[in-house]
């Protein structure tokens, strides 16, 4: 594969690689017919960030390896490190570098990325990478009961409100009003923190469809990068959520990209039903396991996908995965199983440990951990790799 | 026990954040004592603190255009509240550009100041963001800790040169010394000097100017006021410290004073226009 992107372009795909490093610390390249796919995902698999780039937005977009007919594309994966000091500065870029040219060779395993700049300099950039499995998330957008559309500035002002190091929110959607809050679990910790609450009128959305009244809680640290994106390209974000649990798309469009971020929830927790759903402080229970598995059933057949959001194929799944994860967030349970059709979450144990999550993207399969036992990453039965990366040498060396 | 105040002007609002912001520099946490006239912030000296106190003092009516309060009882008609100030300034920094902001005294799951903005929006409804700032009610039983500090019998009282180009001396000397000499003379002249094995460093500021009622109180007989004002009085204080109080101030203030107290405290004072801030720092031995 290799592409060419024009001088005014090359920021966009900079701002682009920004958002996905806010989500995880690796990059997936996933050239493919209809455009080039950036992805990330984090290490819980609560998050997961797509940017489509199609053939339009390329001066030159050659996707194939030139050499070998019927082999089949190349998905690479690259280290985040690795890729974003290359666009750090998006503001001497935009001075300097005329065109950027983007190309993947399997002989030597390395993604060449050189960057063509004024007065006759061309910086050159060689990266190891991991041939790997596209990641991919099945979310079908079509059956969220609510949507939305925003301006992006409507976005980024409220979420303003919120310190920078405020881990998650919660939105509150009723048929009057749009309400975000700050969300901290129960416990003394709470008493000393500020609560922010703000609340947003219909009138206020380019687009507002109600079907169902929800709270959901979800990692707003992720979400600013693809906001961040949309604010910049003055693009309106839309948003797809259903009940406590469902995961949450955040996607931008544009004739020539799309970009989508999709959040794991918080799941509701049967045992505060009397209370506000947006409390859950108890472990997953097994009606949070089994609504997880109704996830999954909604979530079958990824063929009709909503124009917005690109269509997306799940791949390959097997078993729940479960993971455990060390990071903080995840310690109280958020087991958004987006989907894995012909996998039963069920299988996901009901223990009370509560530190179970329901992965995203469900290429990886868990085994049991206990709480706090701080995840020696579960053994991944599906192929892509979550070793420890050195990009040095893994040739082609499918993980796993 | 009731407050509320409002606060429309943007300059106002402004300026009372700026102010917040300054406390939120100088101390994690400290008691917020409102009157009917006035709002107090205060940090009583403990040894927790390391024995620094301050005292900075607003005049309501400078900053809300509304203000009610019923104190604690018709007798005792103040409030006494420990609170965050850097959640208070948190909270008040993200809504600066609102048409009005309301501070309440409110129940939530604990005490809690909230800020109530009220945001402009292009379509007719305004957009409502509340922060609820934790607070604690302190008991009157234990408000005499926290009343007005009295004036040391200081042995001099000098102007102190602009604040920036003191903050640029501390900071260099903090990278060598932990312990700083300040001392001054009733002749406008101020010396900064630090001692360490390897090397001694001063700084020299003259002409600064002696506050007038230097001149009073030293006719009150304190000790070597009389007749030589050439006479340096010193305290030995922890760099930290000043450099704390140093870094928060954003503004200029109208006046800038110094007063020593021979080895044993310094207590500076900065007046701006509806703001009075007092600063104590003990002198270490």
């Amino acid at each position: 594969m290799n592409c060419v992107i024009e001088g005014n372009c090359v920021k966009a795909f900079g701002k682009a690689i920004h958002a996905l490093s806010r989500i995880g610390d690796e990059l997936w390249l996933d050239p493919m017919v209809k455009g080039l796919a950036l992805r990330s995902v984090n290490s819980s698999h609560s998050a997961y960030g797509c940017f489509l780039f199609s053939p339009l937005f390329f001066q030159e977009y050659n996707f194939g390896s030139a050499s070998k007919h019927g082999k089949e594309t190349i998905k690479c994966k690259l280290l985040m490190k690795s890729v974003l000091p290359l666009f750090r500065c998006l503001t001497s870029i935009e001075r300097s570098v005329e065109r950027c040219r983007i190309s993947v060779s399997t002989a030597t395993d390395r993604v060449v990325i050189q960057f063509f700049c004024r007065h006759g300099i061309i910086k050159t950039h060689n990266m190891h990478f991991q041939e790997s499995e596209a990641l991919q998330a099945v979310f079908a957008s079509h059956l969220c009961p609510n949507v939305l559309r925003a301006p992006a500035r409507l976005l980024a002002d409220m979420v303003m409100h919120f310190p920078p190091f405020q881990e998650e929110i919660t939105l509150s959607i009723t048929a009057m009003k749009v309400t975000l809050r700050n969300y901290q679990e129960g416990g003394k910790g709470h008493m000393k923190t500020l609560c922010t609450e703000m609340s947003l009128h219909p009138d206020e959305f380019d687009y507002f469809q109600i079907g169902l009244d929800s709270d959901i809680t979800f990692c707003l640290k992720e979400l600013r990068g693809i906001l961040s994106f949309a604010e910049y390209h003055s693009l309106p974000v839309s948003i797809y959520l259903g009940a406590a649990g469902k995961p949450v798309c955040f996607s931008v469009d544009d004739m020539v990209l799309e970009g989508t971020v999709l959040l794991a929830t918080l799941m509701d927790s049967e045992s505060n039903d009397h209370s506000q759903p947006t409390e859950p402080r108890s472990p997953t229970t097994p009606r949070g396991v089994n609504s997880s598995a109704q996830a999954v059933d909604a979530f079958e057949g990824p063929s009709s996908m909503h124009h917005d959001i690109p269509a997306e194929m799940v791949t390959s799944s097997q078993g729940s995965p479960v993971i455990n994860s060390p990071n903080r967030m995840h310690q109280n349970m958020w087991p958004a199983c987006l989907s894995l059709p012909g996998s039963t979450c069920t299988s996901a144990n009901t223990s009370p440990a509560s530190t179970k999550i329901c992965s995203l993207l469900f290429k990886a399969v868990s085994s049991k951990q206990d709480d706090g036992a701080c995840a020696a990453q579960p053994p991944v039965l599906a192929c892509y790799s979550d070793e420890e990366n050195t990009d040095d040498n893994q040739p082609g060396s499918p993980s796993l | 026990m009731k407050f509320r105040g409002k606060i429309i002007d943007v300059a106002c609002l402004n300026h009372f954040t700026r102010v917040v912001t300054t406390i939120s520099k100088l101390t994690k946490t400290c008691v917020l004592r409102l009157t009917p006239d006035n709002l107090f912030f205060i940090l009583s000296g403990k040894v927790t603190n390391g024995g620094v106190s301050m005292w900075c003092e607003l005049l309501q009516n400078n900053f809300f255009d509304e203000y009610q309060m019923e104190g604690v009882s018709s007798e005792f008609n103040q409030i006494c509240l420990e609170v965050s100030p850097e959640n208070l300034s948190r909270a008040l920094r993200t809504v600066q550009c609102a048409k009005s902001v309301k501070i309440k005294l409110t129940k939530k799951h604990c005490a809690c100041l909230t800020v109530a903005a009220e945001l402009p929006t292009l379509s007719s409804a305004s957009r409502v963001v509340t922060h609820d700032v934790p607070v604690e009610v302190i008991p009157r039983r234990l408000w005499q800790e926290f009343k007005e500090p009295v004036m040391p019998d200081f042995d001099v009282s000098i102007y102190l040169p602009p604040l920036k180009m003191l903050k640029n001396v501390v900071d260099r000397m903090k990278n060598l010394s932990n312990f700083l000499v300040i001392e001054a003379n009733m002749n406008g002249e101020m010396n900064l000097k630090i001692q360490t094995d390897l090397v001694s460093v001063s700084t020299h500021f003259k002409d600064l100017g002696n506050p007038p009622w230097g001149e009073d109180a030293s006719q009150d007989g304190g000790p070597s006021q009389r007749g030589d004002p050439e006479l340096l009085a010193e305290a030995t204080v922890d760099i930290r410290k000043l450099q704390q109080f140093l870094v928060g101030q954003q503004v200029n203030p109208s006046k800038a004073m110094c007063n020593i107290v021979h080895q044993n405290v310094v207590h500076l004072i900065l007046l701006h226009e509806d703001v009075s801030l007092q600063y104590f720092i003990p002198a270490v031995a």
